[in-house]
């Protein structure tokens, strides 16, 4: 028989929270080989088995089939293409790894308070440089439709990898799209959130393949 | 429907019996780049555009796309040439652009452009030198609409500035300018809390150095901004009012002849003043004098939204199939293309296309 394949994240909090959670649901999550190594088990079921995965990984593999379920952030299924919201269904949101994705500008531009203030901006700043502002981010396809359902369309995505609060001061952007629970590492990097500037708001959710949407095991999360 | 051998005979004679024409019209054939730099394209048009161009990187990781359609090609071309005089451009090729389902389409084109022209009747020369071609088609009709209308129309409302520039600014995006008149409705725009605050802010960034620049503007920049932001009215400029003449002046659609006469009693009937609208007319009206009896021409104020380069009249030509309406060719005037493809300033140019795919399935 065809085992259930799981996918949860490899790293951090979520990973934590995401053992926890299953434990809640006797669902008790084994590394019969060790912390390092990527494979577990669940207790007294062997129907299941499961991967550590990058939490963008999981919904990846879920896409093209070898993951049944997994748990991930709902942030980075709506940053994949939307053709993948067909394959990858939400199963249930949980309640951990609350953050928002957000705009954040230098805190010292007073005068840009809001998405309207930004597209303003965003056109004088073309004329004076003959460039386009630059958003730096680790989410180019969400921030890409929030700017443009805004109006703001004088911008291009700069890639980032990591330390995204740091960009608009090394002269690599001059605003981030970022993920954010409590605001703190903005803040504390010299950047505050637009008024109407929250793109998405996340939390952990449990992801399944489409097909597996009617399978019994899903009743244990019920 | 017509075979493989035959469409290839049949593009073959009406591209040269075409760009013949033209080239009795004193255009020069011009032979166009395929592939364009990427980060240009992404520069004029902006981060959406990549989602219609089929694009890949080359060896050293440069990105470079297909192009997507043959004005863009041409306007490189004055600029890479060092071009500054005018310049009458025509060309036979194919545009390349992604549907949404990700399919590419290939459009054959025959086109012309005249960039910097120093003649005033350019327009009209363009125009009727794109619809002579394909005057003997039956039922073809015209469509003209005029982009810098509107933006007269915009300028003499009792508006703020920001209103202003972001309605002529979002024109050409229908659904998010739906959105800025709703808005503009209720006067909904600025955050007075914030402000309060913020204004207790500035008289920090004041004290500091003036030329220090924070995520690429420099203080001086932010502070002027704000403080003509504080000044800027608030209220009180009749949003229902403004978007209610909007909204009306958007449904006029009538025969060319009668759109000076219609526009300006929309003027005097709104208490707008009418005398650079009857200086702009002057364009219109030529073209309606000279070609006027020849096509059945309606005027439409909300043609031409499809692309946010056009600046002044936009057209188009269809003839109808079945009751669907197949367009044949289109064009408009392009003021603003040129610099942000990086030509030194501004310049007039205006182009227009016909539609060869569509012209040898009728």
């Amino acid at each position: 028989m065809k085992k259930i394949k799981i996918g949860l994240p490899s790293k951090g909090r979520l990973r934590e929270n995401s053992i926890n959670f299953f434990q809640s649901k006797n669902l008790k999550v084994v590394n019969a080989f060790g912390d390092r190594n990527y494979f577990f088990n669940i207790e007294k079921n062997n129907k299941v088995e499961g991967i550590f995965l990058h939490a963008r990984e999981i919904i990846e593999r879920i896409n093209d089939g070898t993951l049944d379920i997994g748990i991930s952030g709902l942030d980075l299924l709506k940053e994949f293409p939307e053709v993948y919201s067909e394959n990858v269904k939400i199963f249930q949101k949980l309640n951990f790894g609350f953050a928002d994705l957000v705009v954040a500008v230098p805190k010292d531009w007073l005068d840009v308070q809001n998405m309207a203030d930004l597209e303003e901006v965003s056109f004088n700043f073309r004329e004076k440089h003959t460039r386009r502002m630059r958003v730096a981010t680790k989410y180019p396809n969400l921030t890409e439709s929030f700017f443009l359902s805004k109006g703001v369309s004088q911008f291009r995505v700069v890639p980032s990898l990591g330390a995204t609060e740091s960009y608009p001061f090394t002269g690599s952007a001059e605003l981030i799209t970022d993920i954010t629970s409590t605001g703190s590492t903005l803040k504390a990097n010299n950047l505050r959130i637009i008024n109407d500037g929250s793109i998405l708001k996340s939390s952990a959710c449990i992801f399944v393949s489409k097909k597996f949407l009617k399978n019994k095991f899903l009743t244990n999360f019920k | 429907m017509k075979q493989g051998l035959e469409k290839k005979r049949l593009k073959e004679n009406f591209s040269k019996e075409i760009l013949n024409f033209f080239k009795k019209k004193k255009f020069i054939f011009t032979d166009l780049d395929l592939l364009i730099d990427t980060n240009l394209l992404t520069e004029r048009s902006g981060e959406q555009f990549k989602k219609s161009a089929l694009t890949y990187k080359d060896l050293l990781g440069k990105e470079i796309s297909l192009r997507p359609d043959l004005t863009v090609s041409t306007a490189l071309k004055y600029i890479q040439e060092k071009k500054v005089k005018e310049e009458k451009y025509c060309y036979y090729g194919s545009a390349y652009r992604l549907d949404k389902t990700g399919d590419l389409k290939v459009f054959d084109q025959l086109g012309c452009e005249i960039i910097n022209p120093s003649n005033k009747n350019s327009s009209l020369l363009l125009i009727d030198s794109i619809l002579e071609p394909i005057r003997k088609i039956k039922k073809l009709e015209i469509i003209i609409g005029d982009v810098g209308l509107f933006k007269i129309l915009i300028d003499e409302l009792d508006l703020p500035e920001r209103w202003k520039l972001r309605l002529i600014r979002h024109f050409s995006r229908r659904e998010y300018f739906i959105d800025l008149l709703k808005r503009l409705e209720t006067n909904y725009d600025l955050d007075q809390v914030t402000i309060d605050v913020d204004t207790q802010r500035l008289q920090d960034l004041i004290r500091i150095d003036q030329n220090k620049i924070i995520g690429g503007r420099t203080i001086a920049e932010i502070v002027k901004r704000f403080q003509k932001k504080l000044k800027d009215p608030r209220d009180g400029y009749k949003g229902k009012l403004n978007v209610r003449i909007i909204k009306d002046y958007l449904k006029i659609n009538l025969p060319l002849q009668k759109a000076e006469k219609t526009v300006i009693t929309f003027f005097i009937k709104n208490k707008l003043p009418t005398k650079n609208i009857k200086n702009y007319f002057k364009k219109i009206i030529l073209i309606n004098k000279k070609i006027g009896k020849k096509y059945v021409i309606s005027f439409k104020t909300d043609f031409g939204r499809n692309a946010d380069y056009y600046t002044g009249i936009v057209f188009m030509a269809y003839t109808k199939k079945k009751s669907q309406i197949v367009e044949l060719a289109r064009g408009g005037e392009y003021s603003n293309l040129l610099k942000t493809l990086g030509y030194k300033k501004n310049i007039f140019a205006l182009g227009g296309v016909i539609n060869l795919n569509q012209l040898i399935n009728l």
